[in-house]
C-alpha cells in the first residue's frame, strides 16, 4: 500500500519539525518539510499530502501572542487552499504546541471557520514557560477521528510551553463541550481533571489541553506526542513502569484513518 | 505621522504583568496596576491602524484596543518603557512582516509597555518603583516621557580617517591605545614600525583591525605568553596544554583550530563541543547578555567545519548570594538576585526559541561574584565526519555574509550620538550591548544547513567578537581576500566603514563559496527569509584588502596581522603573604545530638550550591529535538536531580552524546591545583556516574580568571599544570577552551578579585543510549555503596561554609585510582548492575543520597562505621566519590572488588533518612527535607 504523505509545516522558527517528521515516518506516512514559503510561491501544494503537520516551535519570535503571525500569512496566503484541504474526507491536520496555537488563531478548531477565531491561548497562570512531563487523560467521547481505541487512557506527554492556556468565551465553551471537541484533559493520579500547576501547567479552563474540530479530522494540542514515540524518551523508563511510547499510538491513528 | 495602538486584557485577571507587579509593591498605596502594549506604527491612516488592531495586535475574545488615546481615561499615573532608539527590538521585523501580509506597508514600527496604577500614588513614586523593581535596564531601554515623532532613523556614512602615528612619542602611541585600542606599548611600537616600513599611516580602520586581531579576546596573549614562574622560565600555557592533548588523539577529529573541538562519534559523524563565557556584557545586560552569550556559541557550533548541527546547550552561573546586603553591592554593580533572574530569562529565551535543548546545566553562589558574574554558556552540535575539519576557502570563492543586517551593536566605545538622525534625544549606549533575536538566527541556521548538505559551503566562519573583522580576516589568512563594505546590508545608515567592520551584531555568518554555487546558495537563503549578500572575494594576494566603494580603507598583509604580534613575556610570582585573612583550620565540635545534626544537614540542603534548581531548569526546554534520554531531573515525582545528559542525535540510532561539567571557584581560592583538579574530576565524575565512557571522552577548558597579574598569573599557571596532568592521569584530551582574564574589579582603591574559576566540560560517545542510569533509587531494600575513596579533608566544603569557614586543605584525588573507579562504573552500567547512581559532590555524601531519595521518593538506612568522624564523613566532598544502588552484597563484593568500596546501607519504603553508627545518630524526615531542599529556589522562581 501507498504511504500516506504529510506535510510538515515549516517556517521561521519552527522548531519541532524534525520530531514531528520522524514520528509520522515510523508510524507509517512518508514525511516531507515543506517551507511556508514553497507554499507561496506554489512549488508545493498542499492538495498533493494527505496530512497537515504543523509543528512547535516559536513562529516568528510568538511576536504579537504566539503563533499569531504565521497564522496572519496562512490566513493570508493559504485560506482557499485551507479551505479545501479540510473540506476532504480523507485528511486530517495536527497542530502541536506552536501549531495549536496558530490552529486556533486561524479559526480551523473548533468551528472550522478560517480566518475567524473563537477560542484563544494565553500566557500560562504561571507567567513563565515549563518544560515537564505531565499526565492527561483521553477523552471518552471526543470528537476526534484520531482517537479511536485510546479513549479513557491516562498517559504521559511532555509540555514545553508559555502560552498554553486554553480559553474561550462561556457560551463558546459550553458548545466545545456539548459537542465533544475536547480531546484531552490534564489529571491528577485518580484521573480526574485537574486546575491545580503543575499538573494543570498553564491553568487551561476545564483543564482542557487540546481540542478538534467539529469534523474531528482536526487536532490541536499544547503537549508534545512526537516526543513520546520511544519508551526512553519518558525521563522514568528506567523504573520499569513506561513500556511503551504513547505518543506513538496517536500518529499511527492519524495515518491509518487517511489511509482508509 | 505614528499610529499609536494600545492594547489591554478585558479580564483583569489575565493581566499576569499587572499583577505580578501589584504583587511586587509592597506597602502603598495601590489598589491595582495594569499592563498596556503599545504599538506605534508609522507611515499609514488611522483606517489602516484599525485593521491592524483588530487583525494582528489585538484579540476580540480577550482584548481591547485603543487608537491614539489612552487605555485608562481615569485618574490613573502611567509610565512608559520602550527600548531606546537603535536598540534592535526583535519584535518589529514580524510587525512588519505581518502588516504586510496583511496588505498593509508600513514605513517603521515599534512596540513597548506601559503600566497603569490606580490608587494614592505619584509619578515621582511610580518612576522610583520602575527603577527599585529593575521594570527596566537603562541601559537599553527609557522611560518615554514625550512620545517620538518619528520612528524612522537617519544618517550619513560615515568618514574613514587616517592616524598619524609614524612621527609619534610612545607616550602618544599609548594615548591612542588607551583610548579604544588596548594594546600595550611593545604592541603599539610594532605597529609603528609596520607603518614606517611601508611608508604611510594607518587608517582607522586598519588601527581597529590589529586591535581587534591582536586582543587579549582573539590572541589569547597571556595563555601564549612565555612565562617566568617564581624565577623558573615554564612553557607557555597554551603549549603545555595543546602538547599534552594531542598525545591522547585516538578520538580526536579537530582541536584548537576551530570554532569547537571535534571528536569522532559513530556512523561516520562526529561530534563537538565549545564553552564560552559572558560575563561582561551578563554584567552590564544580563538579559541581551546571555542570550548573545547563548547565541555566540551556537553559531560556533555551526561554524565548525563545514556546518554543524547544534544538538545540545548547556549554561553554568556563578553569582553572590541572592540575599546580598544592598550595602555590600560595589558601586555599579548589579544586585546577584536580579543578575541570576536576568541571565535565566537570556539562556531560556534564545535556547528555547532555536530549538536546542538546554539540558545540562549549574548555578553557584558566591559573594566574591558580587562584583561581576560569571556566565557561562555551551553548545554542541554533531557533524559528518568528511565535512568536520575546518574548511578552507579558494582563490576566487566568494565571501558571502549571512543571516542579520549590520548595525552599531557591540562596538567598543563607539556612541550612536549623532544628533541628525532623528529628532528623539538619543542617548544610547547601544554600542556595548547587543540584543538577540534567536529566530533571525533560527532561520540562518535552517539556511546554512540545506546549503551546507547541498555541499555549497568551502568554508564558514561565525561574525562573533571582532565581527566581519575577525571571521573574514581570519578565513583568508592562508590566501588573502578583498572585501567592499559598501556591500554590507545596514540595519540603519550612518556607519563608518570601520565600524561596519568590527561591529558585533548578532546572527550573521561568513561563508566561503565557489562562484559556481552562489546562485544556489542565494536562492537556499531567499527560502528562509534570510539575507544573503557577496561582499568580496578570495584573492591570492596574501593581503587583506577592504573597500568602501571604490575607496580603499584598509590594506594589510595577512602575514603582519596575524604574526605580527609579538609574544608576551610574563612573570608569575606566588604570592609572599596571603592576600586578607588566611584560611585557617579550625577545630569544629561534631554535632552532639540528633536536633544539632537534622539542624546542620537542613542549612546544607538549603546552601545555595546545594538547593534544587529545578525552577530553574523547567523554564528551559530540555525535551526539544526528541533527544534527551536522560533528562534532568527523573524519578518518582520527576523532581531528582541527574548528574549529566544523554542524547540520541539520531532519533531511529541508539548512539549516544553525554554532557557534563564541573567546578568549584571556592576551592581555587584555596589551592588553584587541587581545586582545578577537583573541577575536572567533578566533571568526569557527572559524566561516569549517568553512564559515560571514559575511554570516549574529551574535554573542554574554560579559565575564568582575575587580570593576570603575577599573582593570579601565579594561580592561573597552577591550574593549567592541574589540567595537563589531568590529561596525563587519565588519557583523556582538552579539544577546545577559552580564557577569559578579566574578572577583577577596581573603583577608585577598592579592587575585587573574583575567585578564579575553571569550568571543565566532558563530552564523550556512548553505543547505547539505553545503558545508562538515573539516581533516583529504584528499589526497596537494595544495598548503597560509597564507591571510591575519600580523603576526609572539609577545606571548602559546603559543610565548613555554614560555619562561615573556608579552611585550607582539601581533598586530594588520585587519578589512577579514580580511573579504575571510572572504568568499574562504567561496567557496572554496561552490565546493568548498577540501577542508579550519583557522584558526590557539594553538599557531600549524605546530600548525594538525599538526592536519590528524593528521586526515588523513598527512604534509606545508613549504618556507618566509627572510625572516622561522621560530620567530615558525611558531608565529605572529594570528587571521584560515587554512591551506587546495587541489588545486594553479592554483586557489590563481586562488582567492586578490586576498587575501594563500602557498603554503607539499604534502601526502604519509609521516607526517612536514618543514620547510626553502634548507635542511633539521626533520623530526618525525608518531605521535611525536602521542602528545604526545594524553598530558595521556588521563592526566587516562582
Amino acid at each position: 500500500m501507498k504511504k500516506p504523505k504529510a506535510l510538515i509545516l515549516k517556517a521561521d522558527g519552527i522548531n519541532r519539525d524534525e520530531e514531528m517528521a520522524y514520528a509520522f515516518n515510523i508510524a507509517g506516512a512518508e514525511a516531507e518539510l515543506v517551507h511556508i514559503n514553497d507554499l507561496r510561491s506554489k512549488k508545493k501544494k498542499l492538495s498533493n499530502f494527505q496530512i497537515l503537520g504543523i509543528p512547535g516551535g516559536f513562529a516568528y519570535g510568538d511576536d504579537i501572542v504566539s503563533g499569531k503571525i504565521l497564522a496572519t500569512e496562512l490566513v493570508s496566503y493559504l485560506s482557499d487552499e485551507l479551505q479545501k484541504f479540510v473540506s476532504r474526507t480523507d485528511t486530517a491536520v495536527i497542530g502541536v504546541c506552536n501549531g495549536f496555537q496558530v490552529l486556533v488563531r486561524t479559526g480551523l478548531v473548533p468551528f472550522g471557520k478560517v480566518g475567524k477565531m473563537d477560542t484563544t491561548l494565553v500566557a500560562n497562570d504561571s507567567g513563565h514557560f515549563e518544560c515537564r512531563w505531565v499526565k492527561i487523560k483521553i477523552e471518552k467521547n471526543s470528537k476526534s477521528k484520531f482517537l479511536k481505541g485510546l479513549e479513557n487512557q491516562i498517559i504521559w506527554y511532555p509540555v514545553a510551553h508559555g502560552e498554553g492556556k486554553f480559553f474561550a468565551r462561556p457560551n463558546v465553551l459550553s458548545k466545545i463541550e456539548k459537542d465533544n471537541l475536547v480531546a484531552f484533559r490534564y489529571v491528577d493520579e485518580s484521573g480526574v481533571p485537574i486546575q491545580n500547576y503543575p499538573d494543570n501547567p498553564n491553568g487551561s479552563i476545564n483543564a482542557i489541553v487540546g481540542i478538534s474540530d467539529i469534523t474531528g479530522r482536526v487536532l490541536g494540542l499544547m503537549p508534545h506526542p512526537e516526543c513520546f514515540v520511544r519508551a526512553e524518551q519518558h525521563p522514568n523508563w528506567r523504573r520499569g513502569n513506561v513500556n511503551s511510547p504513547q505518543g506513538l499510538p496517536l500518529f499511527k491513528n492519524i495515518v491509518n484513518f487517511v489511509s482508509q | 505621522m505614528i499610529q499609536t495602538i494600545r492594547v489591554v486584557s478585558i479580564d483583569e485577571r489575565q493581566d499576569l504583568k499587572g499583577n505580578e507587579l501589584l504583587s511586587l509593591i509592597k506597602n502603598s498605596g495601590i489598589s491595582k496596576a495594569r499592563s498596556v502594549r503599545i504599538y506605534r506604527l508609522e507611515g499609514i491612516d488611522r483606517k489602516k491602524a484599525k485593521i491592524l488592531s483588530e487583525k494582528l495586535l489585538s484579540e476580540s475574545i480577550n482584548q481591547k484596543y485603543y487608537i491614539n488615546k489612552p487605555a485608562f481615561n481615569d485618574q490613573s499615573k502611567k509610565i512608559e518603557i520602550a527600548y531606546k532608539p537603535g536598540v534592535m527590538n526583535p519584535e518589529v521585523a514580524s510587525i512588519i512582516k505581518s502588516a504586510k501580509d496583511l496588505g498593509i506597508k508600513l514605513a517603521a514600527a515599534d512596540s513597548s509597555w506601559e503600566y497603569a496604577f490606580f490608587g494614592k500614588i505619584n509619578y515621582a513614586e511610580i518612576k522610583k518603583f520602575a527603577t527599585e523593581l529593575s521594570l527596566f535596564n537603562p541601559l537599553i531601554e527609557y522611560i518615554v516621557n514625550k512620545p517620538p515623532r518619528t520612528l524612522l532613523i537617519k544618517g550619513r556614512v560615515g568618514p574613514t580617517t587616517t592616524v598619524e602615528i609614524r612621527d609619534v612619542e610612545d607616550e602618544a602611541l599609548m594615548e591612542l591605545s588607551k583610548d579604544k585600542l588596548f594594546l600595550n606599548l611593545e604592541e603599539m611600537k610594532v605597529i609603528q614600525r609596520y607603518f614606517r616600513k611601508i611608508k604611510r599611516d594607518p587608517t582607522d580602520c586598519e588601527l581597529e583591525t590589529l586591535a581587534q586581531t591582536w586582543s587579549e579576546h582573539c590572541a589569547h596573549k597571556t595563555f601564549k605568553a612565555n612565562l617566568i614562574v617564581d624565577g623558573v622560565k615554564k612553557t607557555p600555557l597554551m603549549e603545555r596544554i595543546k602538547t599534552e592533548a594531542l598525545k591522547h588523539n585516538k578520538n580526536i577529529v579537530s582541536a584548537f583550530v576551530d570554532n569547537s573541538g571535534v571528536m569522532k562519534f559513530y556512523h561516520g559523524f562526529a561530534i563537538c563541543g565549545k564553552v564560552e563565557t559572558h560575563n561582561s556584557p551578563s554584567a552590564i545586560e544580563p538579559y541581551g547578555g546571555a542570550a548573545t552569550g547563548s547565541g555566540g556559541v551556537f553559531r560556533d557550533i555551526l561554524g565548525t567545519g563545514q556546518g554543524a548541527k547544534t544538538i545540545a546547550s548547556t549554561d553554568i552561573f556563578c553569582f553572590a548570594n541572592p540575599n546580598l546586603a544592598k550595602k555590600d553591592l560595589p558601586p555599579g554593580c548589579l544586585p546577584p538576585d536580579y543578575l541570576l533572574k536576568r541571565v535565566v530569562k537570556g539562556v531560556k529565551d534564545y535556547g528555547n526559541r532555536m530549538g536546542i535543548p538546554t539540558n545540562n546545566g549549574s548555578v553557584h553562589f558566591h559573594n566574591d561574584f558580587r562584583a561581576k558574574p560569571t556566565v557561562i554558556v555551551g553548545a554542541y552540535g554533531i557533524i559528518p565526519q568528511k565535512i568536520a575539519k575546518k574548511g578552507q576557502p579558494k582563490p576566487g570563492d566568494l565571501v558571502i555574509a549571512v543571516g542579520s543586517r549590520t548595525g552599531r551593536d557591540g562596538i567598543h566605545g563607539a556612541t550612536f550620538s549623532s544628533g541628525e538622525m532623528t529628532d528623539r534625544t538619543i542617548s544610547v549606549n547601544s554600542s556595548a550591548v547587543q540584543i538577540g533575536n534567536a529566530i533571525e538566527e533560527k532561520r540562518m541556521f535552517d539556511a546554512i544547513i540545506e546549503a551546507r548538505d547541498q555541499d555549497l559551503i568551502n568554508a564558514i566562519n561565525d561574525c562573533g567578537a571582532g565581527g566581519f573583522s575577525s571571521a573574514i580576516g581570519e578565513m583568508g589568512t592562508h590566501t588573502g581576500v578583498k572585501v567592499d563594505l559598501s556591500k554590507a546590508p545596514l540595519k540603519y545608515h550612518g556607519l563608518s566603514p570601520w565600524e561596519i567592520w568590527v561591529s558585533e551584531s548578532q546572527e550573521r555568518m561568513a561563508l566561503a563559496v565557489a562562484k559556481k554555487d552562489v546562485r544556489k546558495l542565494l536562492a537556499i537563503c531567499r527560502k528562509y527569509n534570510v539575507e544573503g549578500t557577496i561582499l568580496g572575494e578570495f584573492t591570492n594576494t596574501k593581503k587583506l584588502e577592504v573597500f568602501y566603494g571604490k575607496k580603499i580603507v584598509a590594506q594589510l598583509s595577512m602575514e603582519f596581522l596575524h604574526n605580527g604580534l609579538p609574544q608576551r613575556n610574563m612573570i608569575a610570582l606566588r604570592r609572599s603573604t596571603p592576600q586578607g585573612k588566611p584560611f585557617v583550620e579550625k577545630k569544629l565540635r561534631e554535632p552532639k545530638n540528633e536536633k544539632e545534626w537534622i539542624k546542620i544537614f537542613k542549612k546544607v540542603l538549603s546552601h545555595g550550591n546545594v538547593n534544587s534548581k529545578e525552577p530553574i531548569v523547567r523554564l528551559y526546554d530540555h525535551s526539544v529535538q526528541g533527544t534527551n534520554d536522560l533528562q534532568p531531573y527523573a524519578g518518582v515525582k520527576l523532581d531528582g536531580p541527574n548528574d549529566a545528559v544523554v542524547l540520541r542525535p539520531f532519533l531511529d540510532k541508539k548512539y549516544a552524546v553525554v554532557i557534563s561539567h564541573g567546578l568549584n571557584p571556592v576551592l581555587n581560592k584555596i589551592d588553584p591545583y587541587a581545586g582545578s583538579l577537583w573541577a575536572g574530576v567533578e566533571a568526569l565524575s557527572n559524566y561516569v556516574a549517568v553512564g559515560g565512557d571514559i575511554e570516549n571522552a574529551s574535554l573542554i577548558n574554560n579559565y575564568i580568571w582575575p587580570f593576570p597579574d603575577e599573582e593570579s598569573l601565579w594561580s592561573l599557571d597552577k591550574s593549567v599544570d592541574a589540567v595537563v596532568d589531568l590529561m596525563k592521569g587519565m588519557g583523556i584530551p582538552v579539544i577546545s577552551g577559552k580564557d577569559s582574564l578579566s574578572s577583577t574589579y577596581r573603583k577608585g582603591d577598592m579592587v575585587i578579585k573574583i575567585p578564579p574559576v575553571l569550568c571543565i566540560s566532558v563530552f564523550g560517545r556512548i553505543p547505547n543510549a539505553s545503558k545508562t542510569v538515573t539516581s533516583d533509587f529504584k528499589r526497596e531494600g537494595s544495598v548503597i555503596c560509597l564507591v571510591g575513596e575519600q580523603d576526609l579533608e572539609m577545606g571548602g566544603s559546603v559543610y565548613y561554609d555554614t560555619f562561615g569557614l573556608i579552611g585550607n586543605k582539601i581533598p586530594k584525588i588520585n587519578l589512577g585510582r579514580f580511573g579504575k573507579v571510572a572504568k568499574t562504573i562504567y561496567k557496572g552500567i554496561q552490565g546493568r548492575k548498577i540501577l542508579s547512581c550519583h557522584d558526590v559532590s557539594e553538599g557531600g555524601l549524605i546530600s548525594s543520597i538525599f538526592d536519590m531519595c528524593v528521586g526515588g521518593d523513598c527512604g534509606v538506612s545508613l549504618k556507618v562505621s566509627n572510625s572516622a568522624r561522621l560530620d567530615y564523613f558525611l558531608f565529605n566532598e572529594t570528587a571521584g566519590t560515587f554512591v551506587a544502588e546495587v541489588e545486594d552484597e553479592r554483586v557489590a563484593k563481586s562488582l567492586f572488588r578490586n576498587i575501594p568500596f563500602q557498603i554503607i546501607g539499604r534502601t526502604q519504603k519509609e521516607k526517612r533518612i536514618e543514620v547510626s553508627s553502634s548507635k542511633k545518630i539521626f533520623s530526618a524526615d525525608l518531605n521535611e527535607l525536602k521542602k528545604i531542599w526545594k524553598e530558595p529556589m521556588e521563592r526566587l522562581f516562582p
